[in-house]
């Protein structure tokens, strides 16, 4: 399975009727056909970052079924669609993404992905996006062994974020080497604590030990706070 | 100061090749990527490519290196590649990316990571109009050494939603003022091209332009633009309405690239 990541720049003043075309008509249209579902829809927080930014993550069955759709928002029943969306945004960022060999994230039932825009709470997540230099593959063992482990074991109650699912860019649609990390906020009291405190990492414990040893790897990357939508399938 | 090198005046295609935005075997994808190659190991960055990259895809049917080029020193950004590899489709493209991540060509991939401080990638079709690059199991995987040839890499991001209007235009008015007798450039189109959505940047449109002279290219960097080019009624005034952001690259090919 693939994942479509895209990052809209919106145009402001039609953020909304982007949102809703999204929701209301493109969700929908996707599912027309059997290969592709919306996953996430995440307005980047503003304060945080660049304005009026949207991130949408997409799944797609295979390399086929990535081309079927991108066949159809080219010149298929999805192209005028494409058109409205295209009025609403200066561009869009694509890449595609697969997932990294201990991603809890493998595989998507398309099937069971809602697509009727039902409402929920927001969520918040921490998208963070590496770039090493050193091979790539010694960096996604790093996050597996140093990060993702050491995460798995602490008390969900004490966790900052729960990783969702662990990216690397698949050949030759976009950047390499880049691996990304979705994220779940699961405490916002501790996101605030670590925002407004100054960390000195111990780098014989835990996570200090992981800075430490990942500045032999990379000291390159970038987090971005994104806030699912209501409608948002997954949250 | 850099040494002139001679342009090679490229060979009209045959007859019987096929009609422009007709390919042998479905719509071909092209993959774009520009490489910031650790200057140190230039070289042997060109070499995994030569040796590896390029006889490795020929073995299969599902891809072909196509073009292997270098940005001319003295044009723009120091050590920069550009390779432009085909694929049949996206299932192809697919099984190629899993052989990367995680197969057969793990290794190469992990030893390129070592000679590149990074790569960009997209992955682009063949515009409407594009004239072809053949059938692939015709593109050689262990092409005879020929001079380089110099290539305008002109990309450009059309206003939002007039993406199609630019690309119809574009092949309508620019592409034949470029063959017209009496151009000005003496350049051809050898591949037009536009990201496919999800995998780059979107709308973005790509022209692979292979000169044949190099007096006018001279020209067009040493003097002001004549206002016939740009007034009223030209191609560069009417295209302002869809887009005026472009970035061109002067790129030279290798002496063994597969495509010249």
């Amino acid at each position: 399975m693939l994942f479509l990541h895209e990052t809209h720049k919106v145009i402001g003043r039609h953020a909304s009727a982007f949102e809703d075309l999204f929701r209301d008509e493109w969700m929908g249209a996707l599912a027309r056909g059997e290969g592709a579902r919306l996953l996430w829809y995440l307005n980047h927080a503003m304060g945080s970052g660049p304005s009026y930014q949207v991130v949408t993550i997409t799944a797609v069955s295979d390399g086929a079924a990535w081309e079927a759709l991108a066949r159809r928002t080219l010149a298929g029943d999805l192209s005028e669609l494409a058109s409205k969306l295209d009025s609403c945004r200066y561009e869009s960022d694509g890449k595609i993404l697969a997932p990294v060999y201990w991603s809890e994230l493998q595989e998507v039932d398309l099937a069971e992905m809602p697509v009727d825009g039902r409402e929920h709470e927001l969520s918040v997540y921490m998208q963070d996006t590496g770039w090493p230099d050193a091979p790539l593959d010694d960096y996604i063992g790093l996050w597996d062994h140093d990060y993702w482990q050491f995460m798995r074991r602490t008390p969900p109650e004490k966790r900052l974020l729960d990783i969702q699912a662990c990216f690397q860019v698949a050949h030759g649609s976009g950047t390499r080497p880049e691996a990304i990390l979705m994220q779940k906020i699961m405490s916002l009291a501790a996101l605030g604590g670590l925002l407004t405190s100054v960390e000195e990492y111990d780098p014989d414990t835990w996570p200090g030990s992981y800075m430490a040893k990942g500045l032999e790897l990379r000291d390159q990357w970038e987090s971005k706070l994104l806030r699912t939508s209501s409608w948002s399938p997954l949250w | 100061m850099l040494a002139p090198r001679r342009v090679v005046v490229p060979v009209p295609r045959p007859a019987s090749e096929p009609a422009p935005g007709t390919f042998e075997r479905g719509l071909v994808l092209f993959i774009h990527e520009v490489h910031k190659v650790v200057g140190k190991s230039a070289a042997r960055f060109e070499d995994a490519y030569r040796g590896g990259w390029m006889p490795t895809l020929a073995k299969g049917s599902d891809a072909r290196l196509l073009w292997y080029f270098d940005l001319a020193h003295g044009s723009g950004l120091a050590y920069r590649v550009v390779t432009v590899t085909a694929v049949e489709d996206g299932a192809s493209w697919a099984r190629l990316a899993e052989r990367l991540a995680g197969g057969d060509l793990q290794s190469w991939a992990r030893h390129l990571d070592g000679l590149q401080h990074e790569s960009h990638g997209r992955i682009m079709t063949p515009l409407d109009w594009s004239p072809s690059i053949g059938a692939l199991g015709d593109i050689p995987g262990d092409p005879a050494v020929h001079e380089p040839t110099i290539y305008m890499e002109d990309t450009m991001w059309p206003y939002p939603g007039k993406v199609g209007e630019y690309i119809e235009r574009s092949g309508d008015v620019y592409r034949r003022s470029l063959g017209a007798e009496g151009s000005r450039m003496h350049m051809s189109i050898e591949l037009s091209m536009q990201a496919m959505p999800g995998a780059g940047r979107y709308p973005e449109v790509t022209l692979l332009q292979k000169l044949s002279a190099l007096p006018p290219l001279i020209h067009l960097l040493t003097n002001d633009i004549p206002p016939e080019v740009t007034g009223p009624g030209s191609w560069m005034h009417q295209a302002l309405e869809l887009r005026d952001q472009w970035r061109s690259k002067l790129l030279r090919t290798a002496v063994w690239s597969p495509l010249q």
